[in-house]
Order: structure tokens, then sequence, then C-alpha cells
């Protein structure tokens, strides 16, 4: 459990990052996925780019409009943002589901969301929220729905040559409710499935789950049915009516309407 | 201070050295220049080795060793019979031959630098692996590693007048033992003395040192073995490993000093693991219950190889076939199969859960098929009058089961309703486990300054040796705990001991130390006798200097036993199990310090409770590991423990002077069965087996209509 050698790069800036980017090269943030990875020798990369002082990358900020991340935030500052905790509570309760405290005083939002676990919770919910991906590459930047960004498991829309700088995430309607709800077989394990959503008078809703595919999922169908006036129960069997597996259909149908009714107050 | 101490909970005096971090593992020792090692382990389940080849000039790397290079200086490690069984003459390989049996096994070990470099070394080493066909169902082998059959009465005759008989078939998974300390040695050869000298992470020195004896084929006189802290061991660390041996050979052939730190995925994949056992098992009952007879055909996937102690946990289980019920015809056959995954070995518990999770479920199908309560069925065919000889032969010293299993009932406050939301139910499991035997030594000595020392050859790898043993030591010699010193696991100074499994070490090691400080005592007597009787230890320390006192103290097994409950509540919407609490009722005899013994009750408990909810060595089709990591193999964490409540009967037994019997794998032993027959009280009867996941409970749900 040694690391095969590679080359250790720690610029102090997004500028400076950028062009160590590539290929051979792996993005080291909290180091929760990646050193495990580097030490089983399962990630092999020629370059290993810190990026843990790139100081300009950890905030939380709104100012009146959407929320904004930068991608070096620990998780552990998300989970104490008062602003979060009352403005967009699905991120509060989504992050403490992740790993244990130990992990979230490390992990970063940025390297969650780009790792791309299907069973991680903070893309899920952010795909519930409706959020957007701030990517930089030496070339310029762009952004992409959350709901756009995962391609398969540890596999995203985000090229070689780019680093996830920012989640955005947009203002929730006045009194939307939100809910989170997750198995996991132990605490702090990664989740067997879970589900978030929210909820906004009258009915519209982001629902998405987590562990139900190779990727975290937006349940459209079942959106849908909720701004139409379906019941939970009901909705939820939508959310889930593309699972494989029986018993995870049924997990994943239980924890939606969890997420839902919590939501929905 | 002076005593009483025995039976006072005593707060463990390792303690503060151990959370101040002033322990000193295996991987602490670092010795200047040693060469490190990473093994080359078979990708493969099973396959033919045509070739190895090595690159020269690796960089810093000192040698690659295979098994031709070993040729003439090991054997394969030794395999450890046991009474009226057999056992095939497949001991495990330092290294592998011409063919690997399993996933893991050692085939190359590079000595390097560092480990890193070592390891970068291992990835190069190109080994020509001609795959095989694989066997991993233990009753679909056609290779017997171990066999044990004995028939007691008239079998035929019993199952033939019975009113009823009950037929029930149950099975445990693999289990990965997990120490929080992985396995590791260091060797060092000094030529000039010939003297080979091995620090390693083990239960004991002994086992270790006749293992390596046995392997270099070398006297004992000429081996040290040396046992550090040690974080853990639940039986993985009792006999000797493959790559100790190999450790040793490398350092006698290179003159250098070897050290190997293993890492926690080899830990996972090749690491001998416990349990692997499915039965088929009979049970005669007349008209009022009363159990006429027992017949069981146990599999035991025993994996590639025969570990020094793999074919032992497959006796054990077999021996208590009969549990705690008097049964005087049984025929009870266990075969060990080879299998191609990594051997199993003693594993807490090491036959005895076996045992009770195949008896105590088989009694719960009983009482179901018959209309009678459990618990009265159980109390209907209690053993009360003990001593008591077994139909299988052993002789159960001492204990009262309808007391353990009152007071469990008492505590644990059964349950079952339902509702639209859950299913509750509750279960109970008794347990007899044997314990000690054999032998254990101490020789107590009386300092210059009239401490205490006592060099204990049973030595510790968590227990609390250190406190317990102090108890006994200090309350016989009629002194302070502070004024006891204890010296374990050096092969070189303390008398040769048997080793820290099978719960033995309070029964056998406590009585030796109680037997040798009691002689000292008289020595001591004697002299203050000659004096004044006022006369200090320090006195008679300096009018009769270096006085002291040995003691080998011997006895046949003894016998623990306890009953557990366990309220379960299972999900009807997800499936999902939680342990609502459980009640642990052990009777381990005299019990020397409450606290430690309490503390094993709940490790074990929580060890059982891992088995029942998570744990499980899977192997995919192809006989690869999915375990390698925590990601694929889990623990508890404290957020699933359930309330535990436990309580004692002490039933001391006649054949040591402590009155002690072992209290190390109760929880271990009793939990399974319990929550077993809770789950299947929830289901309304339905019967799957551990680990008890979402999945197959949501499918059984349905199943049961419950």
């Amino acid at each position: 459990m040694k690391p095969s050698p590679f080359e250790y790069r720690a610029p102090a800036s997004v500028k400076e990052v950028l062009p160590l980017l590539g290929l051979e090269s792996s993005v080291l943030a909290g180091g929760q996925s990646l050193v495990p990875m580097l030490n089983l020798r399962l990630a092999q990369p020629e370059l290993v780019v810190d990026i843990n002082g790139v100081a300009e990358l950890d905030y939380i900020r709104a100012d009146g409009g959407p929320l904004r991340i930068g991608a070096i935030t620990r998780q552990v500052a998300l989970e104490r943002s008062e602003l979060v905790r009352e403005r967009w509570p699905l991120l509060h309760k989504a992050i403490r589901f992740v790993g244990h405290h130990q992990i979230r005083s490390r992990g970063t939002v940025g390297g969650s969301v780009a790792h791309a676990d299907p069973a991680a919770e903070l893309p899920a919910a952010l795909i519930a929220l409706g959020a957007r991906l701030h990517l930089r590459s030496s070339g310029g930047v762009r952004a992409l729905d959350a709901s756009e960004f995962f391609l398969g498991p540890l596999y995203t829309a985000r090229e070689p040559g780019e680093l996830l700088v920012e989640v955005e995430v947009p203002k929730q309607p006045d009194g939307a409710g939100t809910g989170f709800a997750e198995h996991a077989r132990t605490h702090g394990d990664f989740a067997t499935a879970g589900a978030a959503a929210v909820v906004a008078p009258g009915g519209r809703a982001g629902i998405a789950l987590l562990g139900a595919g190779p990727v975290p999922v937006r349940a459209e169908a079942a959106e849908r049915a909720l701004a139409g006036g379906a019941e939970p129960r009901e909705v939820a069997a939508l959310a889930a009516q593309d699972v494989d597996d029986e018993h995870r259909r049924a997990l994943c149908t239980e924890l939606a309407h969890r997420a839902i009714e919590e939501a929905m107050g | 201070m002076t005593g009483p101490f025995v039976g006072h909970p005593v707060l463990r005096r390792e303690d503060e050295r151990i959370l101040r971090g002033r322990t000193r593992y295996l991987d602490d020792i670092e010795p200047p220049g040693a060469a490190h090692v990473a093994f080359v382990r078979s990708p493969f389940a099973h396959a033919r080795i045509g070739g190895i080849d090595a690159p020269d000039g690796l960089a810093g790397v000192h040698t690659v060793i295979t098994h031709g290079d070993l040729e003439g200086r090991v054997t394969d490690l030794p395999v450890q019979g046991f009474e009226g069984g057999r056992v095939t003459a497949e001991g495990h390989p330092v290294l592998a031959g011409d063919e690997v049996r399993y996933a893991g096994q050692p085939v190359a070990a590079v000595l390097a630098e560092s480990r890193a470099l070592a390891e970068d070394a291992a990835e190069l080493i190109e080994v020509d692996y001609e795959p095989l066909d694989t066997v991993l169902d233990a009753r679909r082998s056609e290779v017997t590693m171990s066999h044990w059959h004995k028939v007691a009465g008239d079998v035929e005759g019993a199952f033939e007048s019975a009113a009823y008989v009950v037929r029930a078939s149950h099975a445990l998974p693999r289990l990965a033992p997990v120490p929080m300390e992985p396995r590791g040695a260091i060797a060092s050869y000094d030529e000039a003395d010939d003297m080979l000298t091995v620090w390693v992470s083990a239960q004991d020195s002994h086992r270790q040192l006749a293992g390596l004896a046995a392997v270099l084929d070398r006297p004992e006189e000429s081996i040290r073995v040396i046992v550090p802290d040690v974080g853990g061991a639940f039986g993985s660390k009792g006999a000797p490993a493959p790559e100790t041996m190999l450790v040793a050979a490398a350092a006698m052939a290179t003159g250098r000093t070897v050290k190997w730190a293993e890492d926690r995925e080899e830990n996972f994949v090749a690491s001998y693991q416990g349990r692997g056992m499915e039965a088929d098992v009979e049970l005669a009952l007349d008209a009022d219950g009363t159990m006429l007879g027992l017949r069981a055909r146990i599999w035991a996937d025993l994996g590639g190889y025969l570990m020094p102690t793999t074919a032992i946990p497959t006796h054990t289980t077999a021996m208590l076939m009969c549990g705690v019920y008097d049964i005087q015809v049984a025929d009870v056959e266990i075969v060990g199969r080879r299998t191609n995954k990594v051997p199993t070995g003693p594993y807490r518990g090491a036959g005895r859960p076996e045992a009770a999770y195949f008896v105590e479920c088989t009694v719960d199908v009983a009482a179901r098929e018959l209309g009678i309560d459990p618990l009265e069925l159980r109390r209907r065919n209690f053993i009360r009058e003990l001593p008591y000889e077994t139909a299988l032969g052993w002789t159960y010293d001492s204990g009262d089961y309808a007391r353990c299993l009152d007071r469990a009932v008492e505590l644990l406050e059964p349950e079952r309703h339902s509702d639209e939301e859950r299913v509750v139910g509750t279960g109970f499991g008794m347990y007899v486990e044997r314990a000690g035997g054999l032998f254990e030594t101490a020789d107590a000595e009386l300092l210059p300054d009239g401490r205490l020392l006592v060099r204990s050859g049973s030595s510790p790898h968590g227990q609390g040796h250190d406190t317990t043993f102090a108890q006994i030591a200090a309350e016989r010699f009629g002194v302070g705990l502070d004024d006891v010193e204890f010296r374990f696991g050096d092969s070189k100074e303390v008398p040769r001991g048997v080793g820290t499994f099978a719960s033995r070490s309070v029964a056998m090691g406590g009585s030796a130390v109680m037997q040798a400080v009691d002689a000292l005592k008289e020595k001591c007597d004697a002299v203050s006798a000659r004096l004044e009787p006022s006369v200090s230890l320090r006195e008679i320390a300096e009018n009769e200097p270096g006085l002291q006192a040995s003691a080998r103290f011997k006895s046949e097994l003894v016998f623990s036993s306890g009953a557990y409950g366990a309220v379960v509540e299972i999900e009807r919407a997800t499936g999902r199990l939680r342990v609502v609490r459980v009640a642990a009722v052990d009777d381990a005899g005299t019990i020397i310090n409450p606290l430690l013994a309490e503390g094993q009750v709940i490790g074990g408990t929580a060890q059982g409770l891992g088995e029942c909810l998570v744990e499980e060595a899977v192997y995919d089709e192809e006989g690869n590991p999915t375990f390698a990591s925590f990601v694929g193999y889990r623990l508890l964490t404290a957020a699933e423990m359930p309330p535990v409540v436990t309580a004692f009967v002490e039933t001391p037994s006649p054949l040591n002077p402590l009155g002690a019997k072992g209290i190390g794998e109760g929880g271990a032993i009793g939990t399974p069965g319990a929550v077993a027959n809770a789950v299947a009280d929830a289901l309304g009867g339905v019967r799957i087996d551990p680990p008890f996941s979402e999945n197959k409970l949501w499918r059984a749900l349905r199943e049961a209509g419950a």
C-alpha cells in the first residue's frame, strides 16, 4: 500500500494549476478518495497537483444571489455554515451523511463532486437543487448543469485539462422545503441508496436519487407528477421506477418517499 | 494498598502507556539497515506457475526470493492433527512452488531498501500463470483435508422411535479477523553465535518458536522469539505465518535484518479467516419434546492449504454439537474440504460459534414444529448434573445452564409484535465452550527491593494480563498491585508456555501465576520465620537474595457456558435490521476482574453482531476476494451497537485453584444464534443465515408474508 512514484507539485493559484493538468495528472484536494486510490495503486498518475494551497478556491458566499462554493472548501465548512443551514438546508442535511467527521474535515466540496462516486451525497443534492458547476482550463471557462456533469462511476464531463473551480447553487424559492434520506450498511459507510428533495409551495420540485444507478439521477417524471398534484407515495414510486433490482427499487422508493415527505413538511 | 483484588473491577494498568502512545508495536521497531519485504501474491485463485522472471538491477532492490531459492532451507508449515480425526499433509508452502491455490498466496518476496521500493519492484516481476479450475464450495469440493466422525449410542433406534424428527440446514460465512494492527515480523541472524532473533506480532512466543524451528529445521535453542506490543489478533496471529518464515529464512540467507510489516490489503487477502462452515442437522424428539438423538453432517471450507491450526476449529465444532443438552445418542461427522480460498483457522470462538449456531437454530426449528415454547424446550433438555460426560467424549466440568437462561430472559424483556412499519421478534441462544486445557507456566522472583517479579509463559495481545495476573499475584503475595511486575513474550526470558487462545489465559496462566507466587510466598515465610515475624519483603530479599519459585499448571479442559438473548426489529419497506438490545449472561467460573470480563463480553458481542449484520468475506465466481479493503469488508461502528446488558453466573471450575473458566469468546459464540433466532421469530419462522442484509431480509419478509 505504497503509491507508485509520482511527481508532486503544489501551486498556489488557479493560474499556476491549469497548465499542469492533463491526462497524466491527478488533482489532490482533500485526498479522501485519491490518496487511498494511490496507495492501492488503482491510480498511478505521473503528476499529482496538490491544490490545498490554492486559497482563492476556499470560500462560501451568497451576497443575496446564488450560493457560491469554492472547490477547495472543506465539507465541514459547508456543514458549519449558518448561511447554508438557513438558506440551502438540503446541503446541510446531505453533508452530514458524508463519511465521518474526520473525513469531512479534510474532504472538499469540489473533490466529492469531481470524484463522482455514484453513492456520494453531494452530487445528488446538487442535482436536486439545480446547481451549476464551473470549470476552468487554460483555454477558458465553462459551466455545466450538475445533472449533465456525471457520466458514469468516477467519470464526469470534466476534460483532463479542466479544473472544477466553483459550485453555484441557485436561490431557492421562498418557502421551499427540503428532505434528504439514505441508507448505509454502517454509519458513515458508502450509501446503499439515498434521495434528495426540494419542494416549493405549489409543488415545483427537485428530486434526485443516489445509488440508484451508475450516476446520481434527476427524477424528472416524479418532479412533474408532484407538480401535478400526485401523492408523495406515487411520486416516490415514479422516482425509483427505472431502478433495476427489485429490492433496490423498493429501497429507493422508500427513501424518496421519506425525502419528499420531509420536504413537504 | 493490599488485597483483596480478585473479583474487583481494577482499571487496566497497561492503559496509560497505551493511551499515551508509549507502546512499541512491530512496525515501531526500526532496525538500522533493515531490508524491507514486499510479497508478489497470486492474482489467481488457482493456477500453475510456469516460471518467474525478475528483471535485474531494479532500483534499491537487494534480492528477489522465489520457491527455488528456498530449497533445502525451509519445509512447508507443519500441520497439527487432532484427537480421533485425520488430516492430510497439505501444509502451507512458504512460497508457492509450481501451483497457487488462492488469490493472495505469496509467490515471491522482494527485499529492498524500503517498503515502497519493494512494492515498485514487486509490480515488475513477471509470473507466468496458467489458470486452472477453481473450487469455491466445500460441498462440491472433491478433496477432503480433514475428517472426523463419531457415532455414540443407538442412533438409528433413536430416530426410528422418535415422535418427531426435525431437520434444518445452516451456514456461517467466512469472516476476516481484521485486527487493528496487521501482522508482521522482523528477523536478524547472528552468524557468529548461530542465533536467529525474530520479533513477531503474535499471540504468544512459543508457538512461533516451535513453527520456526520446524520449518527452518533448527534447534529451538538457536532461536529467540520476541513478541512486542500487539494490537489485536482474534486468533489470526496464533499459528505462525508463511510470511514470518520467509522473513526468517531471508535473514539467514542474506545476513541482513529483514522486516515485513503487513499492510491492510495483505491482511485481508492473506491472513487466515474464520467460520466458513455449513451443516445439515437432524434432531429426534419424543412427543413431549425430550431430545433423543442428534445427527449432523458438517462441511468446512478450509481453503487451499492446512495452516498449522486450520483443522482445530472443525474438531471443536463437532465435539460441541450436543450443546448444553442431555443427548446421549449422536452421529456427528465433519469434513474439511479444500477450496481455492485463503486457509481458515481459529477466529474468536474457533468452532464454538459454529456449533452453538447449528445447535441453537435447530432447537428453535424444533420448538416451532412441536409447538413448544423454545425456552421450555431448552429447559426440558438441559444437562442438570455436572460434571457430565457428553456422547461425543468431552466432560463438562461445571455449569448451570438453566440459571443462565433464566437470568438472560429476565434481563432481556422479550418482545414480539408487528405493525405496518416493522416486525419485532426475540430469540435466545445457549452456548457451551471448551476453554483452557494443556499447561501454562510462571516464574516468580523476589527482587532485591522486595518487589515481586513474575515471568509468565502466557502473554497478552489486548486481554489485560498485566492487570488480571497482577490482581492474582498481589493478592496471593499480600502486596499492592504496584509491587508486582510482569514480563511477557520474550522466549529467552519467560518460561515455556503454550499461548493465548481458547479463552485460556486466566484459567491456565492465572493458575500458574497463583501457584508460582504461592510457592515463593512459602519460601519467604520460611525465611521470615528464621528472622522475626514482622520482617519486610525487602529485608527477606537482603537476607536471602535470589528467592524464586516456578510453577507449571496443567489441567483438563474447562467449559464456560452462557445464554444470550436478542430483540430485533425489521423494517418492512427496506428490510433493514436493527438489533434493539442484547442480553449476555456468561458463566466463566470465578471472575477475577468484572470490568475486564465485561469488556471481553461486549467486544465479543460486537464481533458477533458484526457477523450478523455486515461481515462476510465474499469471493466472486472466479475466486477473487471482493473484500481487500474496508470498502468491501465492513465492520460495525459504535452507532450500530445496541445496548448490551451483561451478567455473570459463577459456577467455579473444580479443575483449577482459581475456579476460573474462560470469558474471551462468549460474546462471539452466543450472539449469532440468539440474533438468528430473533430474526426467524420476527419473520414468523422463515430462517435465513447471516449476514442479515437488507436485501435478504426484504425478500424473506415477502416470503413470510409476516
